[in-house]
Formats: structure tokens, sequence, C-alpha cells
């Protein structure tokens, strides 16, 4: 049964780079991708063709994006009674405080910024499969691991 | 004084009509005593007239009869008595003329007697001469038939006569009695008169003595009063009559003068004031002593006082009048000035010498009185303003400072104009001038008081700022120009870093995959040029990153707390971890004080210090050692010395400068932005940073840091890391 991440992202080449680096797992991940806020929450409560979408264990949250915002997604997600328990990590350029802080209060999970260097971005992405997705118990899945 | 004037005044008429009465009187009792000897001399004459008449019908009667006698007789010798008679007729006829020729009637009366007279004596003549020539019959005949009715007619005009003069008699008597019956009156009634005025006068007189005893009481009352008045003023006083004879004088005066009060009673006024009084008390041809003096009362007369020793002295006289008895006084109060001349000549000598000052003064100086107006100023502010001296002086400041100056001369509800004007002294208060041409140009005024005669004076300097303020304007402008440049830079610098970035770490990301995945499959070429756009990508990132902290410094800057800069150099060597091991150095700091700093900073600073110091080596064994001294400023000044390859001096101000690098890629990496973002952490806190330095026996670096209290101490050597 493999593990379904919701990848929000408007970058194509942090997609991919992302697409890249996951492909490694030894987990079968399989990686669903909204480009906007507005796709995001229309994946999340099936609409607009999005009927049959698995619900994702696991969301990746840029937070600058095109139309809405990731700040208003995560807003949304943990306003939603059913979507808040869904772990919601926030993968950023943005290092500003006021940023880190917004994400926090909103329930953020938790807060990882894009690294400059390939190698970091690389070894930020394995450490992500290695404990959210390897260790961390989620909801609704039992262990992980097993 | 009215009262009295007006009783004597009553008294004085009472006795005129008194003398008028008895004038009047005396008229009277004369006309009477004239028309009682009028009306005698008409009852006389009227008498005369009578007995006159009488004895012409008499002298008639007797003519008659002689000339019957001569014609019985015939003797000559009876005729003497008819002669007589003749001439006595003659004689009572001219009386009677002379004596009625003022009353009318008789004049009519006393013609026709005389004719009648004549015609009988003119008969009686022929009748005498008939006796003589025809004899006694013919002349008896004429007798007899002589004309009766003639004798009668005769007689009949003097009875008339007599009526007529006895009828005047009556008159003339009763138009007398008329006259004195009148008289009588008048005099009864004069001595009446007479009688009761004398009343009245004397009771007026004694009135008006008992009123004048009463004001002569009262004067030497308010003599009394004056006396002591006198003797209490502060000034000297002398009385002076006319003849300018001093009749008083105070104690005051006598000490003034050095004089005993005796020794100038009755003295001329000359003898202690010897020029400018006694003239003014005398009257001149073109004016009357009152004018005289009524044209100096009240004002203070500037003249000259002797004393007994003959020394002068400066006086002020005011002189007063004073109406007495002896006709008008005058009161002169005297008041030795000799110490306000004293100070005025003082104050004329210190005018002038301000005078002097001002006009060597470099600015413009202008000395204003309270009511604004402009009553001392310098050639320099005639040239400033372009009026001349005369056009300025008495004229309103605000003619040249037509704002901001003249109100703070001016007191108001809250403040007295001392108060208004001592918040003004000093400040330099930046107003405008206004010159003739109507151009206004900056000034800058300090006011100070000037306190003379007239009051409070403003001085006010003048200076014509207009280079000043063109040169602030322009420093202004250009700071705003640098400081808007500067924000540019900062947005450009962020916002380049951060956009360029995002691309920027696509290409790096991707030619590193590209590198990782393909390498060895293509030909060596190609690994080569991967290698150059990794190498390149990723350079360009660091020097992005480096900007972007750069500017940072300012942008990301926290506000600067009291914090331990120990603390910030064990974080700094912490950070440095692997660095320090990889090359064994070793680090040492002395105590270090807390500063005002911001942290990370602060951390960072040491951070880059220290790494440098560890880098830059030529292969030994690093030493690096962390001092601080305060310096007099109550600055802290920090060293990081190291025992590294030194620099030249040459290069010590620009190795501060950003991407400064003074070796090769392949010797030392970096990009040569380290030691500018030092340079600029330093002066976000206000401090210096300069590196003192051999070639070959190390650098040490200095900065400096606001200190946050005064605490000394030791310098002592702890060993932090090895």
């Amino acid at each position: 049964m493999s593990i379904n991440v919701l990848l929000v992202e408007d970058s194509p080449g942090d997609v991919r780079l992302t697409q890249e680096t996951l492909r490694n797992s030894k987990l079968p991940i399989t990686l669903h991708v909204a480009t906007d806020g507005v796709e995001a929450m229309s994946y999340l409560r099936h609409e607009n063709g999005n009927g049959q979408s698995p619900r994702p264990d696991f969301i990746l949250l840029d937070l600058n994006l095109p139309r809405m915002s990731g700040r208003e997604v995560l807003a949304e997600v943990k306003g939603d009674d059913d979507l808040r328990t869904i772990p919601t990590i926030i993968l950023t350029t943005s290092d500003a405080e006021v940023d880190i802080l917004r994400s926090y209060q909103l329930q953020a999970n938790c807060y990882l910024t894009k690294p400059v260097r390939f190698e970091e971005f690389e070894t930020l992405v394995k450490s992500i499969d290695d404990f959210w997705l390897t260790k961390v118990k989620l909801p609704g899945r039992g262990n992980a691991s097993d | 004084m009215k009262k009295k004037s007006f009783l004597s005044r009553m008294v004085r008429l009472a006795f005129g009509l008194a003398m008028l009465t008895l004038l009047l009187m005396g008229a009277v009792s004369y006309r009477w005593m004239v028309i009682s000897d009028d009306s005698d001399r008409w009852v006389r004459h009227t008498h005369e007239v009578l007995s006159n008449i009488q004895d012409l019908a008499l002298a008639m009667e007797s003519i008659e009869s002689a000339t019957r006698g001569f014609v019985l007789t015939g003797k000559e010798s009876d005729l003497d008595a008819y002669r007589a008679n003749v001439a006595r007729v003659a004689q009572d006829q001219a009386t009677i003329r002379s004596l009625a020729v003022d009353t009318t009637v008789q004049q009519i009366y006393i013609p026709q007697l005389q004719v009648l007279s004549a015609e009988r004596i003119q008969r009686a003549e022929m009748v005498i001469n008939l006796r003589r020539t025809k004899g006694f019959a013919s002349a008896m005949a004429a007798v007899a038939s002589g004309p009766d009715e003639r004798d009668t007619e005769f007689q009949a005009l003097i009875g008339k006569t007599l009526d007529k003069e006895l009828l005047l008699r009556t008159q003339r008597v009763a138009r007398t009695d008329g006259y004195l019956s009148q008289s009588k009156t008048i005099l009864i009634l004069g001595i009446l008169l007479g009688i009761s005025i004398t009343g009245i006068a004397s009771w007026a007189a004694v009135h008006d003595s008992d009123k004048r005893a009463a004001a002569e009481e009262s004067l030497r009352q308010s003599e009394d009063n004056y006396r002591g008045l006198m003797e209490a003023a502060p000034d000297g006083m002398v009385v002076v009559n006319q003849a300018g004879e001093m009749v008083l004088l105070n104690a005051q005066a006598e000490k003034q003068f050095g004089y005993r009060r005796d020794e100038l009673l009755g003295q001329k006024v000359t003898n202690i004031i010897p020029e400018g009084f006694a003239e003014r008390l005398i009257a001149d041809g073109t004016r009357t002593a009152a004018e005289a003096l009524a044209q100096q009362i009240g004002t203070g007369i500037e003249l000259i006082g002797r004393r007994n020793d003959g020394t002068n002295f400066p006086i002020e006289i005011m002189l007063s009048p004073l109406e007495s008895a002896e006709g008008i006084l005058v009161t002169a109060a005297i008041r030795d000035i000799s110490v306000r001349k004293n100070a005025e000549m003082h104050l004329a000598r210190m005018e002038e010498r301000y005078r002097g000052l001002m006009e060597a003064a470099p600015d413009g100086m202008v000395v204003v009185n309270q009511a604004g107006e402009i009553v001392l100023l310098n050639a320099q502010a005639e040239s400033q303003f372009g009026y001349r001296r005369d056009e300025l002086l008495g004229q309103k400041v605000t003619n040249i400072i037509p704002m901001g100056f003249a109100e703070r001369l001016v007191a108001d509800a809250l403040r007295p104009v001392e108060v208004a004007l001592a918040q003004q002294i000093g400040t330099g208060i930046e107003l405008h001038g206004q010159r003739k041409d109507g151009t206004a140009f900056p000034i800058e005024i300090m006011l100070s008081p000037l306190k003379n005669s007239e009051g409070i004076l403003v001085t006010a300097a003048i200076r014509d700022i207009r280079v000043r303020k063109a040169a602030e304007e322009h420093l202004a402008m250009k700071l705003e120009e640098l400081s808007r440049s500067n924000r540019d830079l900062e947005q450009f610098a962020a916002i380049a870093s951060h956009d360029l970035q995002e691309p920027l770490r696509m290409v790096a990301s991707y030619t590193q995959l590209l590198a990782r995945r393909y390498k060895g499959k293509l030909d060596s070429d190609a690994d080569d040029f991967i290698a150059f756009a990794v190498d390149g990508a990723t350079r360009m990132q660091q020097l992005i990153q480096d900007l972007l902290a750069y500017s940072r410094v300012a942008s990301r800057g926290k506000d600067l707390l009291e914090i331990s800069s120990e603390d910030a150099l064990r974080q700094a060597i912490k950070n440095l971890g692997g660095a320090i091991q990889e090359s064994g150095a070793v680090v040492t700091n002395g105590s270090l004080p807390n500063v005002l700093a911001d942290e990370s900073q602060l951390v960072q600073l040491f951070q880059n210090l220290v790494g440098n110091a560890i880098k830059y080596q030529k292969g030994g064994t690093p030493h690096v050692h962390i001092s601080a001294v305060m310096d007099a400023n109550r600055k802290w000044t920090f060293s990081v010395k190291d025992n590294g390859l030194g620099i030249e001096p040459q290069f010590f101000e620009r190795i501060f400068g950003m991407f400064q690098r003074l070796h090769k890629r392949e010797e030392f990496s970096g990009t040569g932005i380290g030691l500018a973002i030092c340079k600029r952490i330093v002066e976000r806190h206000g401090g210096t940073i300069s590196v003192e330095s051999q070639p070959g026996q190390g650098s040490t670096f200095h900065f400096s840091l606001d200190a946050t209290a005064l605490k000394s101490q030791q310098d002592s050597e702890v060993v932090l890391c090895q």
C-alpha cells in the first residue's frame, strides 16, 4: 500500500527535484501535485473532477503560491475537522521569522526551508522520507514501517 | 475766597448807594433853594409892576388936575406940578417896559397904555396953550368938551393890566408851592432810604468782618499745613515772592545749600540759584508775570545750585504758584540731581563705547525698543538691508524683519516682557530679513537685552545666513539623495539576492543532478563542462547569499541591548567548531565586558574575524587572542589578534570593501564579503573597525562598541578551546 503525498508547489523544477529525490525511497510513494492553493483545496475536497482522488497521508506545502497562498491553504486545512489530522509540512524558500511564526500559529506540523545546494535539498527530502514517512505513525495507517 | 469777595462787594455797593442818596438829596435841596429864590423874585417883580402902573395912573390924575388949576388961575407957577407929573409918567412907562419885558400879554397892553397916556398929555398941553392965548373961557370949554371916553379907556386898560399882573402872580405862587411840596417828599424819602442803606451796609460790614476773620483763621491753618507739608517734602522747597526774595524754605533746602534758614529768608533767590530761576518769575515785554509763571509750572527745569561754600551742583526745580495775601508766591521744589547727572554721563559714555563696539561687530546690529522701533544700528546692518541709517532710525523693525522678531519682544497674557525676552536671549533664531528693494534673505538673529534709561532695549545681532542656508539645503539634499540611494541599493540587494536565488538554485541543482547521473557516461569534455557549470553556479549562489547577509545587517538588525560579549564569542567559537577542530587552533580571550549590541550580529562579527584568523594561515597552529580595553570616550575597543599571514599596509583599507580578495581562489576560498559585513555591523553599532598588521607577523583587528556601564575589568588569560 503506497503512501499518498500531496505536494503543493508551483515551481516545476522543484516538483521534479522532489520527485527525483523521492524516487530513491525504499517506500512506495505516490506523489500528487497541485500547482496552486485552489487546486490543492479542490484535490482535498474531491471537487472539480477530483472525485476519486485518494486522501493524502501527508502534505508538503509551499507558502508562495499563485491564486491562493500556502498560508490560506494551511488555515483551511487546519480549520477543517476532517482534514486537520493530515500532517502538513511547510517547505519554502522563505526563512522570514514572521512566516515561521505564522505557520506554527496555524498549526503547521513542521517548517522546513528549501536549501540552496542540491545536496542539502537531497538530504532534506531524504530526511523527510526517513522521518515523516518511515518513523512517524500517521493516522489511519497503523505502523508505517510494517 | 469767593464768599469773602461777595461780601465785600455788597458792603461796597451799600456805601455807594448811601453816597448816591446823599448826593441826590443835596441836589434836591439846592433846586428847592433856587426855586424859592426865583419865586420871591417874581413876587417882588409883580409888586413893582403893580406899583408903577398905579403910580402911572396917579401921575396921569395929577396932570389932569394941574391943567384944570392952571385954567382957573392962569398962573404960570401952577404949571410946575404939571411938568413934574409928565416927567413922572415917562419915568413910570420906561420902568414898566423894562419890567414887563418877559410877559407877552403885558407887552401888548403896555404900548396901548403908552399911546393913551401920550394922547392925554397932548390934550392937557393943548388946554394949557388955549388958556394962555384965548383966555379962560375957551380953555374951559375945551376942558368941558374933553373926551371922557378916552379917560374911561385909559382907566379900563390900567385895570386890565393890573388884573393880568395879579393873575401871573397867583400862577407863579401856585407853581412854586408845587415844587416845594415835591422837594419835601423827595427829601423825606431820601432820608428814609439813606437810613436803611446805612443799616444794611453796617450789617454787611459786620458780617463780612466775621467772615474775614474766619477766612483768616483758615488761611493761617492752611499756611501751617503748607509749612508742615513743605518740611515733610523729600526735596528742598523754597517759596519766593515776585521780587525774587525767599519768604519760606524747608530744612532740606537748608541742607542742600548749606545755609541756616535765617541766612536765607528775605534774601534774593539768586544767592542760591544764580541763573534761570528769578528770571522765570518776571514779566517781560511779551507776557505778564502770571503768564511767565504759567509757562514754567510743573516743568522740570535743570539749573545749577550754589552752596554756601561756593560750590555748584546740578539741580532740577519744579515750580508751582501759591496765592497769598502778599500776591502770587512761587514754590520751587529743588532736587539735587548730581547722582543722576553722573549716571547720565556714565551712561552716555557707556553708550558711546557700546556704539563703538557695535560698529566693530562683524554682524549687522540693530537696537530696538519695547515699541519695536529701531533706535540704533550699525553700518553692517545698513548694508545688509540696503537702507541708509536715517531711513531706519525710529522706524518699526518689522520693516526689515517682517515676522518673528517684534513678536518676541512683546509681553502677552501669560508672561511679562522680561520673561518673554528672557526666553529668547542667546538663542539663534532663524528668520527672514527684507531689503529696501523688497527682496528677502535668510537671517539668524541673536538677542540680548540692554537696560537703559528708556527701559529695556534689545540688541539683535543679525547674520546673513544665505551661504550657510544654501550649504545646509545642499547638504540636506545630498543626504536625502544618499539615503535614498542606500535604500534603493539595499532593496536591490535584497530583491536581487532573493529572486536570483530561485532560478540559480534550479541551475545549480540540475547541473549537479546532471553531474551525478551522467558523470563518466558522456565524454570527458562533457564532464569538464558540467564541472565548470556546477562550480560557477555554486560560487554565484555563495555570492548571492553573502550579499543577502550583507544587506540583512541593516534590514534584519535588531535593537541594541546590553549583552555579554563573552557569551557572543563563545557562540561564535561553537559555530566555528569544525574549522577550529580541523586546524587545531588555540583561541584565547581576556575578560570581556557587557556591551550594547545586537547579539546575533556580534556573534557573526566574532565568527567572521576568528574564522579569518584561523583560515589565513601559513600552516602552523593558529593562535587567536581576543581582548577588550576601555578608551577615554567610554567605548570598548576589542582586539582580535592572530599569528597568521598578515596583511600589507596598502590593503588595510581595501580589505573592508565588498568582494575584495587578497588571495587566489585556489589558495583560499571565499567571496570577499566577510570583512565588509564586519565593517557594516560595527558601523551600525556606532563603532569603527581597523586593522594593524605586518606581513608574516600576524594581524590584529580592532573594533569599538559602546559600553553599558563603567566597569573596569582585568585582562586575564583564559584558554577556551584547543
